[in-house]
């Protein structure tokens, strides 16, 4: 399952998109919306089919790279308020080390190369910045 | 030829749209596209050395040669995640 979307990340959802019989660990990874002093959401804005498409070659390179079973990466878009989730990623393997490492990975990779950006939005309307 | 120039997050308030149609000559590549858009909207210039750029949905280098109807994205550095 990879998709970048609006909607709320259902996280059964995502573990069930992984599982298999043949599956002896999947790690969840959730990211969450920090409360830093006075911002109360962050804006995401993505590229989206460029997102897509370098989430699937993410999902891809890891599989091969960790020897997973699968791998799920399901992203939020628009408004995310604080304690809310904006990133979710589920590794299955069929030990955990590997699921565990390919979690750690993907990561960091989609900071890294995925096109999403996001903007903080402050408790006080005129205090609006990027966070890197 | 006609090139697609699309901006995001702080690149898109710069320029004040998300899309531009871009008239290019022949042969032009994505370095000297940059340069032209630079040239139009010079607050862009200090972002330069940041800047990812983007043709049909692939990172690309800055002496591809590019095609009718291309797609080219000029990306700042990308912040997806939550930390």
């Amino acid at each position: 399952m990879i998709n970048v979307g609006r909607a709320r990340i259902d996280l059964e959802a995502v573990v069930d998109s992984v599982r298999r019989d043949e599956v002896g660990a999947i790690v969840l990874f959730v990211g969450t919306v920090r409360s830093d002093a006075g911002v109360r959401a962050l804006d995401y804005e993505v590229y989206r089919p460029m997102a897509i498409k370098s989430l699937t070659t993410l999902a891809e390179r890891a599989k091969d790279k960790f020897g997973l079973t699968d791998m799920s990466i399901v992203h939020r878009l628009g408004r995310v308020p604080v304690g809310g989730d904006s990133v979710a990623i589920a590794c299955a393997a069929v030990h955990r080390a590997e699921a565990f490492a390919a979690c750690a990975w993907v990561m960091d990779e989609v900071k890294r190369i995925v096109p999403i950006w996001k903007t903080e939005i402050a408790d006080r309307a005129d205090r609006v910045r990027r966070r890197r | 030829m006609r090139i697609q120039v699309r901006l995001f997050a702080t690149y898109r308030e710069i320029v004040g749209s998300q899309g531009l149609t871009w008239s290019a000559r022949d042969g032009l590549t994505v370095r000297e596209l940059v340069d032209e858009v630079v040239a139009k909207y010079p607050r862009l210039a200090g972002h330069r050395d940041t800047m990812l750029l983007a043709v049909n949905h692939d990172f690309a280098p800055t002496d591809r040669i590019l095609q009718e109807g291309d797609e080219v994205a000029l990306l700042p550095p990308v912040s997806g995640g939550a930390r």
